[in-house]
């Protein structure tokens, strides 16, 4: 709720003129049937014809200053609807991109494309209440006054019965929507379903199975259907209901109107008026009925989106992130202060030390170690890794970030051309040829029909999984981290490629400290030292040909197994 | 990139005329109906005109009353027919949807894969769910709004005809400017709509990607980065919604601002007529009360429209998928021997110039050949010539004596399983995911082949073989994907298996366990398999380098690497100490 009113509060003179116009919008509304009353009593049935055309005349008239206010109230409405759900994208995107490694999972990604799709919208919606709304109790109100000087009775009996006929129908409508939305769900589900086909044609094109799922999928939508013809059956009641409802109502208001006409008491003119108030009374009554359930819905999804501005990045030890984080970490007075140039890493947890300047592989038996040392080095859990001496926990993160470069083999590709991609860290095309040079990954940019300039959609899904193994690895060498750690950066790369990076890599690293955990020979081959991570401590270290020789658990490691046929 | 084809407009409309002309007792019942239902609709106004007349005349409470109740009988009987013919339109709309998302879907599957791929499969992704969707939402929903409108509208403006032919006249004074409007209304509108409905979308994604890629943003330092992108997002939507707002200003005023004129029209003209007593005063009355009530239908009507015409555009789209000429059945329903033989191939993609410059191979059956070389030699190319998804552009791939591509699809896939990094789990159960490789397999079946594969979780699946997979339910890691793939292989029993990389996206202990699951399933097969690992490539029994689409050496590991070429480099640089022991 109080998302709901900050939204509003951000635009304040819009909301005012979106009131005002919606209230002379809705009045203007009743305006119609009087004129045309007013037509029929003084102008035709008084046979005066300029009274007549000066009726009609009015009639036009108003009809054009009508649309002219219907289409300003939409134009005001519009902009304050889009106004909200810019600002709540805003907000969110702002959050989003600066709440790091946590997000993923506290949110799921599913949770996340729903407030962004529809969250937004159904909170922008509620903003509709504070024109139309503010308009329709006036209106009501109008109408009220008018239908009153005609006389109390029928005012009494109008005013009272068009919101029980919107009471009773209100709810039938409501319930059309639930049923629609049961079904709904169960399209949305066959079209995940033909989807899923698609996206598996090569898989059914691999292995056969073609006819069994389109029978598969026949029978689903057959399901689909008696479900639809169900949904119809109901539905068409209930609309019918929607509809007989309000004219039953109009013809007891007609009714006793008519008997009114009969015995004086009205003008034929305002017989025909009140038939037409009855319709018109209709629309304030409507938004009103429609405006509380947008609330409650707009509730739901204001409360959703506030939950998720609520998530607050993890604790990673020390001087740590607050959030919202006002104070810039590098200036907080509590921060120890990080080495001034290169300096060892080193994690008790394990026992690895990472030399400076040095290229160090690490070899590790399970897989999950292995990420979790990435983890620690580069500060994306608290832990006692000690950089140059200094807690790493205790140096302002600002300043980890951006000397020490985890790059998962996982990291993700966001859309965008290949050079916003490969630029995140570098925006001179040098060094990005030169860092695509080292991940042997020229080739995939040659492939692509503009180069640099090709659009890549996010995950880069058109490409295979060692290009964008490649590229990630690029990406990694171009934003030139002071620390590079590489986790598995050439597992679905093949073996010539492999040995191509493998010799770059070290070249480009040169004097600059860089961790590769991997199992690949042809890695750590290159490197200065390499430390065996078993069971999770470091139970080696030497070159690899050292420890080739002198250690069974590396050999069998790094040989995956095919070293039988060499005993 | 060759996209698909979308139907022309004559294909499209001889297509909805085939359509209806199939249903044509449904959609003569429709109509009907709803005609029906809207003439008792036209009684209320009338009865109103009378009850004016008469209350004129001087008729007294007992007349009154008696109209009264007529109105509300044709209230309730015109609600009935609406009732049933709404009933019979939504079953015809619900029919129709559904013939034609199977018609889609069988379609789909009888695409060349080929062609699939070349079109890429994004294109054909939105067709299945966009353009479905948009479809099925207007056959159900915006077709009936239009035919119901479009009868009330007909009859409404008839009756006032029938009130007086003058009357009538004058009240189609609205409409030269109505249908000017919303013609150049409609030539901008859908493409309008679209851009805006793509931008909303892409800023959707850009939320979900930023959410997703979070560590990655913290890692890179590319929130202010995230921020940008995304701020150009939201001035996209804002300019796209600014640009259909302008759209709707237009059209909507000139629209509103034209439904009071048959009003006033009718009641100068009824006027003038009502002076010189050739009508009365109570079919003025009615006319007036027919065209205001003439404005709701109107207003449904010119909505709907704009959805209408993006029906009928992805509905185009949806037919263009038919236009494509189905997988060729095969001209050989089976060949006998198992040995693959390719003399001279050459293969270029769609014009381009040629990836393979004359293949000439031979593979006995249960040899495993593995094919090496660097990353665009044309190894994948190889592949899919061998597995028969593309034919040589010259030369001649064969089984047994017989081009592959000669072959029925359905038996070729028996033969020869392409097995590639994409292992797609579908929405389904366990059992729907392996039983179409061998749709008799029984449980026991499958549960073994799970076992042959290594695929230990299987034991901790809730429902076993019916637990529900993907979309929702469980989701399968990469490694259990592939599993489950491989299972499906075991099924399936081909007598060859390419293998294109299978197991390259794994990270690289997932790898090691798969491609210990893998060799499960390769004994007493043909295997050829495209490795990056140099393991694989050794424990084969023959090895073929690949390189610039010319098979440059052949020959078992030892020979290779006795012969000293390029494999044999490659080798030494992977195995440096251990043979120099």
């Amino acid at each position: 709720m109080r998302y709901l009113w900050w939204l509003v509060r951000c635009q304040p003179w819009r909301v005012l003129r979106g009131s005002l116009i919606g209230t002379a919008w809705m009045i203007g509304l009743s305006a119609r049937p009087y004129l045309i009353a007013r037509a029929v009593d003084d102008g035709l049935r008084e046979r005066d014809t300029q009274a007549l055309a000066l009726w009609v005349a009015a009639i036009v008239v108003a009809g054009v200053a009508l649309s002219y206010l219907g289409i300003m109230r939409h134009r005001t409405m519009t902009f304050i609807r889009e106004d909200a759900k810019a600002r709540s994208a805003e907000v969110l995107l702002r959050h989003l991109s600066r709440i790091g490694a946590v997000l993923p999972r506290r949110v799921g990604a599913g949770e996340v494309s729903t407030i962004g799709g529809s969250d937004i919208d159904w909170t922008a919606q509620v903003l509709t209440l504070t024109g139309p709304g503010v308009g329709a109790v006036v209106a009501y109100g109008v109408i009220a006054v008018v239908l009153w000087s005609i006389s109390p009775m029928l005012a009494l009996c109008v005013l009272v019965g068009v919101p029980v006929v919107g009471l009773i129908v209100g709810p039938l409508l409501r319930r059309l929507e639930q049923v629609e939305s049961v079904y709904r769900k169960q399209q949305g589900a066959l079209t995940a379903r033909s989807g899923d086909i698609v996206a598996g044609l090569r898989v059914l094109a691999g292995v056969g199975g073609r006819d069994l799922f389109a029978r598969r999928y026949a029978s689903r939508s057959q399901e689909l259907r008696a479900e639809g013809y169900r949904v119809g059956a109901v539905n068409s009641w209930i609309d019918a209901a929607t509809v007989a409802i309000p004219g039953l109502f109009l013809a007891a208001v007609v009714w006793l109107t008519a008997r009114m006409a009969v015995t004086g008491d009205v003008t034929i003119g305002e017989l025909v008026a009140v038939y037409g108030y009855v319709a018109t009374l209709i629309v304030p009554v409507w938004f009103l009925l429609e405006g509380s359930h947008q609330l409650i819905r707009g509730r739901v999804a204001a409360r959703r989106i506030a939950d998720l501005l609520n998530v607050t990045p993890d604790d990673v030890g020390g001087p740590g992130r607050r959030w919202p984080g006002a104070v810039p970490e590098a200036r907080r007075p509590d921060a120890l202060a990080a080495p001034v140039g290169p300096a060892d890493l080193h994690d008790p947890v394990t026992g690895l030390t990472v030399r400076a300047g040095q290229l160090t592989g690490v070899a590790a038996d399970d897989p999950a170690a292995a990420v979790a040392l990435a983890d620690r080095l580069g500060r994306y859990v608290a832990s006692e890794v000690t950089w140059a001496g200094v807690p790493l926990r205790e140096v302002a993160l600002d300043e980890v970030r951006a000397r020490i470069l985890v790059a998962d083999h996982d990291s993700y590709l966001f859309a965008g051309t290949l050079r916003d991609i490969l630029g995140a860290g570098a925006d001179d095309d040098e060094r990005i040829s030169a860092a695509l040079r080292t991940a042997s990954a020229q080739d995939v940019v040659d492939a692509l029909p503009a180069g640099l300039d090709t659009p890549i959609d996010a995950r880069a899904r058109t490409l295979s999984g060692g290009q964008r193994q490649r590229l990630r690895l690029a990406r990694a060498l171009s934003s030139e981290p002071e620390v590079l750690i590489l986790v598995d950066p050439t597992s679905a790369v093949d073996a010539h490629t492999e040995a191509r990076i493998a010799e770059r890599l070290r070249a480009a690293r040169a004097g600059r400290t860089t961790v590769v955990i991997a199992t690949s020979p042809l890695l750590l081959g290159r490197a200065d030292l390499v430390a065996l991570l078993s069971a999770g401590r470091i139970t080696a270290t030497g070159s690899h040909a050292d420890l080739l020789d002198d250690d069974p658990a590396y050999r069998y490691l790094v040989a995956r197994g095919s070293e039988e046929a060499y005993r | 990139m060759s996209r698909l084809p979308v139907a022309d407009r004559r294909t499209v409309r001889r297509a909805l005329r085939d359509m209806i002309s199939r249903h044509r007792r449904a959609v003569g019942v429709v109509l009907a109906l709803h005609s029906a239902a809207a003439v008792t609709g036209l009684a209320p106004p009338w009865l109103l005109g009378t009850i004016v007349d008469r209350v004129t005349a001087g008729a007294g409470v007992a007349t009154v009353d008696r109209l009264a109740l007529a109105i509300a009988g044709c209230v309730l009987v015109s609600a009935l027919l609406s009732r049933y013919a709404q009933y019979a339109g939504h079953r015809f709309g619900e029919r129709a949807v559904a013939e034609l998302r199977e018609e889609f879907v069988s379609r789909t599957l009888g695409l060349p894969v080929s062609v699939v791929e070349r079109a890429g499969s994004g294109d054909l992704a939105t067709r299945s769910s966009v353009d479905v969707s948009t479809v099925g939402t207007t056959v159900r929903d915006v077709v009936p709004t239009i035919v119901i409108a479009t009868v009330q509208l007909t009859l409404l403006f008839g009756a006032v005809f029938l009130l007086h032919p003058l009357l009538g006249l004058a009240a189609l004074a609205g409409l030269p400017s109505i249908v000017a409007v919303t013609r150049w209304y409609l030539r901008r509108a859908s493409s309008a709509y679209l851009t805006e409905g793509a931008a909303a979308a892409e800023l959707t994604e850009t939320l979900t990607t930023t959410a997703e890629g979070a560590r990655t943003v913290e890692a890179l330092r590319l929130a202010e980065d995230r921020i940008k992108h995304g701020t150009t997002r939201v001035t996209t939507v804002w300019r796209a919604r600014r640009a259909t707002l302008a759209l709707r200003t237009v059209f909507f005023s000139v629209v509103e601002a034209s439904y009071p004129l048959p009003v006033a029209m009718v009641l100068l003209v009824g006027g003038y007529l009502f002076s010189r007593d050739m009508v009365s005063l109570g079919a003025v009355v009615a006319a007036a009360l027919y065209l205001q009530q003439a404005i709701d239908p109107m207003d449904r009507l010119l909505q709907w429209t704009e959805q209408a015409q993006r029906g009928f555009a992805s509905y185009a789209r949806l037919l263009g998928v038919g236009m494509v000429p189905p997988e060729p059945p095969g001209t050989t329903a089976s060949s006998r021997g198992e040995r693959l033989v390719v003399r001279g191939a050459r293969f270029s993609y769609s014009d381009g110039p040629d990836v393979l410059h004359g293949i000439d191979l031979e593979v006995q059956p249960g040899e495993r050949l593995a094919v090496v070389g660097p990353s665009g030699a044309g190894k994948s190319t190889l592949a899919r010539l061998l597995a028969g998804i593309d034919a040589p552009r010259h030369g001649v791939v064969s089984i047994g004596g017989c081009p592959v591509t000669d072959l029925d699809p359905a038996e070729r896939r028996r033969r020869i399983a392409l097995v590639t990094q994409e292992h797609h789990v579908f929405i389904g159960s366990v059992r729907d995911n392996l039983s179409f490789a061998a749709p008799d397999a029984s449980d026991e079946q499958m549960r073994a082949a799970l076992l042959t594969v290594g695929a230990e979780w299987f034991a901790e699946l809730p429902d076993d073989l019916d637990t529900q997979l993907g979309d929702g339910a469980r989701q399968l890691g990469a490694a259990e994907a592939q599993q489950l793939a491989l299972a499906r292989l075991v099924l399936a029993d081909p007598h060859t298996l390419i293998l294109d990389e299978a197991t390259a996206a794994l990270d690289p202990s997932t790898a090691r366990r798969t491609e210990r699951a893998l060799a499960a399933v390769l004994v007493g097969r043909t295997v050829i398999a495209i490795a990056h690992r140099l393991n694989t490539a050794h424990d084969a029994d023959r090895v073929a380098v690949l390189a610039d689409g010319r098979i440059t050496e052949i020959g078992s590991h030892d020979e290779l690497v006795a012969a000293g070429g390029a494999y044999a480099a490659l080798w030494h640089s992977w195995h440096t100490r251990v043979d120099e022991r």
